[in-house]
């Protein structure tokens, strides 16, 4: 059974909204601090705004407690989403408190004005060596502070994949390639297109990465489980989505891209499938073929009744995906266009999908870290470079699936992605084997951003990351 | 406060849950058939809402299993409907929903939303969106539910395989021979780990430049621009303007077809909405296509003729007009003007009554012209019109007819001055008149006695305009009446003065006689009547009329001499 919110909206919606303000008062009190002398008057009119704000907060709700997990703030159980709107905010007054270990920071009843200068004032000075937590509670403890209490960051759950998010996304997966798969043959085929059961497949995407981006990405990894071009069409629309989401775009967008994204290669079914599946390169007379699918796509998707409207967004985009930002793609075309946001977001989803996936002509894809490396150094990809930034900051450097060797010579499987821009290049991994390349029984699970509290340095470096098909490693049977 | 079923508190009676369903049904049922203004409608929503913040005294939620014709809470049926086309609970359970809860601000927030949402399903098209795809988008906060995805059953998850049969010894081995600068960083990484102390390796968090990574401000202020932007955007006209490109592609004929078919099924959309910018760049690319000699096959040139025709027939033009006549569209007068320029014959007769029963003028004098420019074109198609079996429609053909001087529709025109319709006899008349059309003379003789003023009028106006001799014998016949007695003065007038033109040689004599003669008892004629001799006299012009005209100066009636003066001074 799916299961839809079930927490008081009314409420969920109002700390929404303070939880917001109280973001931005924490931001814009550090920075008057930072700035100025601590009896300015900017700086005493934001810290009556925090502590006002504050002061309120507390007496409606007994406490207030600001945590951060993972992608997310959470202001008493309420999950705040970062946005474009707020993303500079949220992310300075987040790395302000995980430079110095803090997790969670409590305000208690009875908090008092004074409290907020020597408190914001610790956060602004550098954190302390080895253990920043243990140096910050040292210095807490000689500051006027009584009523505010803060959590490490270890003792605040990381949200790994639970099991009931992985089978979510399992299932929403499942559905979404099963659902690719009807369309693409009924189109092949001359037949009518379930358009609803397509639309569902959509909303569940959009839904799971909502509630819970890093296992849809896993999905992703996934090989073997169908035939290309069917997980690619979900694929490309899970990663559409997932930059979508980074870019601030609302549900209905998001759905609006998402559905765009499973379409966008719907032309291909229109195309000679011993082209499509060739498995040497294409001659002249085939590669032209091929590069008609784009146009195919947006013509099939006329046929298709089920839309309440036309589908005028669909169709740019399966028309505009291979044209390129500076329309050295194709199809080449006579009146002037440019290439709509979505079009733009769906090309650097496909690319990175299609540059990491086994072919029909390409036996051995490349790493994932270097598909997003060309993509975003190589500008005759044609690819929007803010766009596959917003793909990097979801995905990381070392995406989700990707294999890599460590510098202790162990094999490791990246599972998980740093939200702390600083750490991108070092994520979360399985480590699959040892140094001497024995596959571990119980693989172990290692934040390559951790220091060795002895020496400071990383307990481990990624060194070099492997084809993983190459060698015929499954990455998603150490993910699932 | 806990709810009901965690034992603390005592339930609300059934019987009263079971009315806030029939309460539901019947605003369900009220929105469907009024609009939000209509005071019985609101009544039953506001019954609705009360009945359901009666709820929120009692329990923090309402929650409610659906079965196929029943609803359940607490285990005891609240609800059920044995009719599937009226029940609420088939109406759910049939898209898979098998729980729902309502919650505190439903009745503020989201009832009318609701209502929508439940109305909306029960109309919704089997191949298109259904109740779960439609609460999905609506995304209520009060309204929360749990379905059964009965379009995923039967899928097959994927499953974590046993993972690489073999050691990764070889692997490493390969991949760090072919690489040397990785094999020295391993082995820096590998002391590091026999207990010496490591020193940075090869990738380090100084290389590591998050700038490349992280979006600045001005990054973020530009996307956040484009999403407004995209959601502005015109993306029919940029699906369009790609159509376009690949229509003029010969080399793919069958391609060039199926988006020639895609206009046509999109025309008489985009009409409806009065998005005629856009159909009218379409008929535009077609007409070009046409026009142009290698633009198109045989076949698919066919097709662009067809969709042309089809465009300019009743049907889409038809709608047109209907939708701006009663205003459903009010669209740019230039655009309609584009839109119309590329139409055929076939368009004539929408437009004509378009032309009569638009009320704007902007938009009327489009159509008029687009009407003349069509007229001009395709004459067939006036001639056509003039036989339509719309009253309209002809006068607006035989108004055209005159315009354009169609010498072809003259014998036409004569027969219609014989039209049951007054208002298409005076079209006849008039166009007549345009036509200079001897042919119509006779029938325009015959309409001096019309039943219709205006039509009499006209054909007395017509007749003498057109100097038309052999009419004096019909005019004295009608002026000797009493009926011309008995008429307006605009209408006197008309008859004198035209009977003045025609010439008659009799006519001096005649006009007179009711000017300075004397009648039964040696009565002399009206005031009015002499007055309109006078003013014939004066058409006529000449000496002798004049003589009349001077015996008549100096007359007691003013009316009499006022007319006088002006015959003999040639005005009027």
């Amino acid at each position: 059974m799916t299961a839809r919110a079930s927490q008081p909206p009314k409420d969920s919606a109002r700390l929404q909204d303070v939880g917001r303000k109280v973001l931005s008062a924490f931001y814009a009190a550090l920075r008057s601090l930072k700035l100025y002398p601590l009896e300015n008057s900017a700086v005493q009119r934001a810290l009556d705004d925090l502590h006002r704000l504050l002061y309120e907060l507390v007496e409606q709700e007994g406490g207030m407690e600001l945590r951060i997990v993972g992608d997310f703030f959470f202001l008493n159980e309420t999950r705040l989403r970062l946005d474009l709107s707020n993303y500079s905010t949220f992310g300075s007054f987040a790395r302000a408190l995980s430079d110095h270990g803090l997790g969670a920071v409590e305000v208690l009843p009875g908090i008092d004005r004074a409290e907020w200068a020597p408190f914001l004032s610790l956060l602004l000075r550098e954190p302390g060596g080895v253990d920043p937590y243990e140096a910050f509670m040292v210095a807490m403890g000689g500051a006027p502070i009584l009523h505010i209490q803060v959590v490490p960051t270890k003792e605040v759950k990381e949200p790994e994949l639970e099991e009931e998010a992985l089978h979510a996304a399992k299932r929403t997966y499942a559905q979404s390639v099963r659902v690719a798969q009807e369309a693409l043959t009924d189109v092949r085929m001359g037949r009518a297109v379930n358009v609803r059961k397509v639309k569902r497949a959509v909303q569940g995407i959009v839904d799971q990465v909502l509630a819970n981006e890093p296992s849809m990405i896993t999905m992703t990894t996934l090989r073997d489980y169908d035939e290309y071009t069917f997980t690619h069409c979900v694929n490309v629309s899970i990663f559409s989505v997932i930059i979508g989401q980074r870019l601030g775009l609302d549900r209905v967008q998001l759905y609006e891209l998402g559905l765009g994204a499973l379409f966008h290669d719907l032309g291909k079914s229109r195309i000679d499938v011993g082209i499509i599946n060739k498995p040497a390169s294409l001659d002249e007379a085939e590669w032209f073929e091929l590069q008609q699918h784009p146009i195919e796509g947006m013509l099939a998707l006329f046929h298709l009744h089920g839309f309440s409207e036309v589908p005028y967004r669909q169709m740019l985009m399966a028309y505009e995906h291979h044209m390129r930002i500076d329309l050295a793609g194709y199809p080449k075309n006579r009146r002037r266009r440019s290439p709509t946001l979505f079009s733009r977001i769906v090309a650097v989803a496909d690319a990175f999908d299609a540059g990491t996936s086994i072919r029909s002509y390409q036996y051995q894809p490349s790493p994932p870290d270097v598909v997003l490396e060309e993509m975003r150094d190589n500008p005759s990809r044609g690819m929007d470079p803010v766009l596959v930034k917003a793909l990097i900051n979801a995905t990381g450097v070392y995406p989700v699936g990707t294999l890599a060797i460590l510098d202790t010579l162990e094999m490791a499987v990246v599972t998980g992605v740093q939200r702390d821009l600083d750490k991108l290049h070092q994520p979360v991994v399985k480590v699959i084997s040892d140094s001497m390349g024995v596959p571990m029984a119980e693989p172990l699970t290692l934040d390559l951003s951790e220091r060795d509290p002895d020496s400071g340095l990383p307990i481990r470096t990624i060194i070099k990351t492997v084809e993983a098909e190459r060698y015929g490693v499954q990455v998603s049977d150490y993910l699932l | 406060m806990a709810a009901p079923d965690q034992g603390d508190l005592a339930p609300l009676p059934y019987a009263e849950i079971g009315e806030l369903f029939v309460v539901l049904s019947k605003a369900l049922r009220a929105h469907q058939l009024y609009d939000e203004n209509n005071p019985v409608y609101q009544r039953f929503v506001s019954q609705l809402a009360e009945a359901l913040r009666g709820l929120w005294q009692d329990m923090d939620r309402f929650h409610v299993h659906v079965e196929e014709d029943r609803f359940l809470w607490m285990g005891e049926q609240v609800y059920r409907s044995t009719s599937r086309t009226d029940s609420l609970a088939f109406l759910l359970y049939k898209d898979g929903i098998r729980d729902f809860t309502f919650h505190p601000g439903l009745e503020e927030h989201e009832l009318t939303d609701l209502l929508l949402v439940l109305n909306k399903a029960r109309d919704l098209r089997p191949e298109g969106d259904d109740l779960l795809t439609v609460l999905w988008e609506k995304d209520l906060q009060y309204f929360t539910y749990s379905y059964i995805d009965l379009l995923a059953e039967g899928i097959h998850l994927p499953s974590a395989g046993e993972g690489y049969g073999g050691g990764f010894q070889d692997i490493i081995q390969a991949e760090l021979q072919a690489d040397p600068e990785d094999l020295a960083a391993a082995k820096q990484g590998v002391e590091g780990e026999q207990g010496e102390t490591r020193e940075a390796s090869v990738v380090s968090a100084e290389d590591f430049n998050p700038t490349l990574y992280s979006l600045d401000p001005l990054e973020m202020q530009r996307i956040q621009s484009e999403v407004e932007l995209e959601m502005r955007r015109d993306l029919r006209g940029d699906v369009l303007a790609a159509l376009f490109d690949r229509v003029e592609e010969p080399r793919f004929p069958q391609r060039q077809q199926e988006i020639l078919e895609v206009f046509r099924a999109l025309l008489p959309n985009l009409l409806s909405r009065g998005s005629l910018r856009a159909a009218g760049s379409i008929i535009e690319e077609i007409a070009r296509l046409r026009a142009s000699e290698n633009a198109l096959a045989p076949e698919q040139r066919a097709l662009a003729e067809e969709i042309l025709d089809q465009l300019s027939g009743s049907g889409s033009m038809g709608e047109l007009i209907n939708a701006l006549e009663d205003g459903t569209i009010s669209p740019d007068p230039v655009e309609l003007a584009a839109l119309l320029r590329h139409l055929r014959a076939g368009a004539l007769k929408p437009l004509l009554r378009g032309a009569e029963g638009v009320e704007d003028r902007k938009i009327k004098a489009v159509i008029q012209d687009a009407v003349k420019s069509i007229g001009s074109k395709y004459f067939e198609a006036i001639i056509d019109c003039m036989g339509s079996e719309d009253p309209v429609v002809v006068v607006g053909a035989c108004s055209l007819a005159g315009k354009i001087q169609l010498a072809e529709a003259a014998p036409l025109v004569a027969d219609l001055v014989y039209h049951e319709v007054p208002s298409v006899r005076l079209a006849a008349v008039e166009a007549a008149l345009d036509l200079k059309a001897s042919t119509a003379a006779t029938a325009l003789q015959e309409a001096l006695t019309d039943p219709d003023r205006a039509v009499r009028i006209a054909a007395a106006r017509a007749l003498g305009a057109l100097r038309y001799r052999p009419a004096a014998q019909a005019f004295k016949e009608v002026m000797e009446r009493k009926a011309i007695r008995a008429a307006d003065i605009s209408e006197q007038i008309a008859f004198f003065e035209s009977y003045g033109l025609v010439q008659d040689p009799e006519g001096v004599r005649f006009l007179d006689g009711f000017l300075n003669g004397r009648g039964f008892l040696g009565r002399k004629e009206t005031g009015e009547i002499r007055a309109c001799a006078a003013l014939g006299l004066g058409k006529i012009g000449t000496p002798e009329a004049m003589a009349a005209l001077e015996k008549a100066r100096g007359g007691e009636d003013p009316v009499v001499r006022s007319a006088v003066n002006r015959a003999l001074r040639g005005e009027g």
